[in-house]
């Protein structure tokens, strides 16, 4: 069973200890803790320039470090080559090679990627209106990013990173870019690591969620635990005095109703307040981001 | 993503679901149930998720897992469950009803007759 494997995992699919970048004086990042257990779909938010891509880059082998990261045991920045060939990444959906045509893009990656499938990535493509002979130039927005991800679906990774994968992407495009993943790749053996803004639309696809806030990881938490430590009331207006009392770490008054956000504070006390729900990850999002004391849970 | 409530966990609300295609029987008692993947991709959400709602009804005995085949009903599954789900409404929610229709002086007798003209288009 998947949860079987998931709870017994041995080794971390990725471990940062102490992860640290800096770029002339400024740091970028300021020492990361986390590790990531295989079978596991995590989404890493944060705002622009909060550290997720030098992250997501450290993490890919892209750029040099401070502190210790080892992806599939192995220091990735030493070993990206060999690292490769069980990493596969979407880091923007227009980087593919735009002069090729789609037949002559697998042929390609058929000689430099030894856990490429051609014959996995056609078969992809033959549910899309993505055609073998077309030039990826000519291909729409939304041709390109089936293609990107006919492309990783097609190599056999333990670690598919996506970052932003589908930005500028319509709606009914960026459904079936998470069906498909889901469907036809996820298994108890691969790890998801996504970055999205549009974190509303796959919070339910998430098992752990990291928030990353200018250098450092605020929030790292399984999707369960989040449910049962945070809470949201809207508060009836006779409640507020009450509901204020009880310390929320996010208060915000919409059309005349006051949201209360709280930590760790036990629902029966927050029932008698008003309607009491588990914020989306974007409500979270905005209360963690405005709070003054950071690290509230990380593990 | 409307599909799911926020006051229940997911998993329950898939649960809710599982146990309503068996209540109705569009999956009868010894037929195959969707696989964990195929709800998984349907709905958007967690694999994880998935097996933890058919993993509740594999413990009270209504879900069996036959492995590297999925999931199935078992026999006596509806049986089972009409019993859970009668004593779970008598205790929870027809209370809170009851109340209701005592508070708004509605008549029992006339509510059950038009109730059951509705119900007939429900399937």
């Amino acid at each position: 069973m998947m949860n079987d494997l998931a709870q017994t995992s041995s080794a971390p699919i990725i471990s940062a200890r102490g992860l640290r970048k800096r770029f002339g004086k400024s740091e970028i990042l300021h020492g990361l803790y986390f590790d990531i257990p295989p079978g596991r779909i995590y989404g890493l938010v944060g705002h622009n320039g909060a550290g997720k891509t030098t992250t997501l880059n450290a993490i890919l082998g892209l750029t040099s470090y401070e502190g210790t990261l080892r992806v599939l045991g192995e220091d990735p920045y030493a070993r990206r080559a060999s690292l490769m060939e069980n990493v596969a990444f979407i880091s923007d959906v227009a980087s593919l090679p735009r002069f090729l045509r789609v037949r002559e893009l697998f042929a390609l990656l058929s000689n430099i990627h030894p856990k490429f499938s051609p014959q996995k990535a056609r078969d992809f493509l033959a549910g899309t209106d993505v055609r073998m002979e077309a030039r990826i130039k000519n291909l729409s927005k939304g041709m390109i990013a089936q293609l990107h991800l006919a492309v990783v679906m097609a190599i056999d990774a333990k670690l598919l990173v996506l970052d932003e994968p589908t930005l500028g992407l319509d709606i009914t495009y960026r459904k079936r870019f998470y069906r498909r993943l889901l469907e036809d790749y996820m298994t108890e053996e691969r790890t998801l690591l996504i970055t999205t803004h549009q974190v509303d639309e796959i919070e339910f696809m998430l098992s752990d969620i990291m928030f990353i806030r200018e250098g450092d990881l605020i929030l790292h938490m399984q999707m369960e635990t989040v449910s049962t430590k945070f809470s949201q009331v809207l508060v009836d207006p006779a409640n507020l005095d009450a509901a204020m009392a009880l310390r929320p770490i996010f208060s915000e008054t919409r059309f005349g109703q006051t949201v209360c956000v709280y930590d760790g504070v036990d629902r029966a006390q927050l029932e008698p307040l008003g309607t009491v729900s588990t914020p989306t990850l974007s409500d979270l999002f905005v209360a963690l981001m405005e709070r003054p004391t950071a690290n509230p849970g990380a593990r | 993503m409307s599909q799911f409530h926020d006051q229940q966990p997911i998993f329950l609300q898939i649960r809710q679901r599982i146990i309503e295609m068996i209540l109705k029987r569009t999956a009868a008692e010894g037929d195959a149930l969707p696989s964990v993947r195929q709800i998984s991709a349907d709905l958007s959400v967690n694999p994880l998720t998935v097996t933890k709602a058919y993993q509740s009804l594999v413990d009270i005995g209504v879900v069996e897992s036959r492995r590297g085949m999925g999931m199935y009903v078992n026999q006596g599954a509806r049986d089972k469950l009409l019993a859970h789900e009668r004593e779970k409404f008598l205790a929870e929610e027809w209370p809170r009803i009851l109340n209701q229709i005592r508070a708004l002086e509605l008549d029992p007798a006339h509510l059950l007759n038009s109730g059951s003209d509705q119900g007939s288009d429900d399937e």
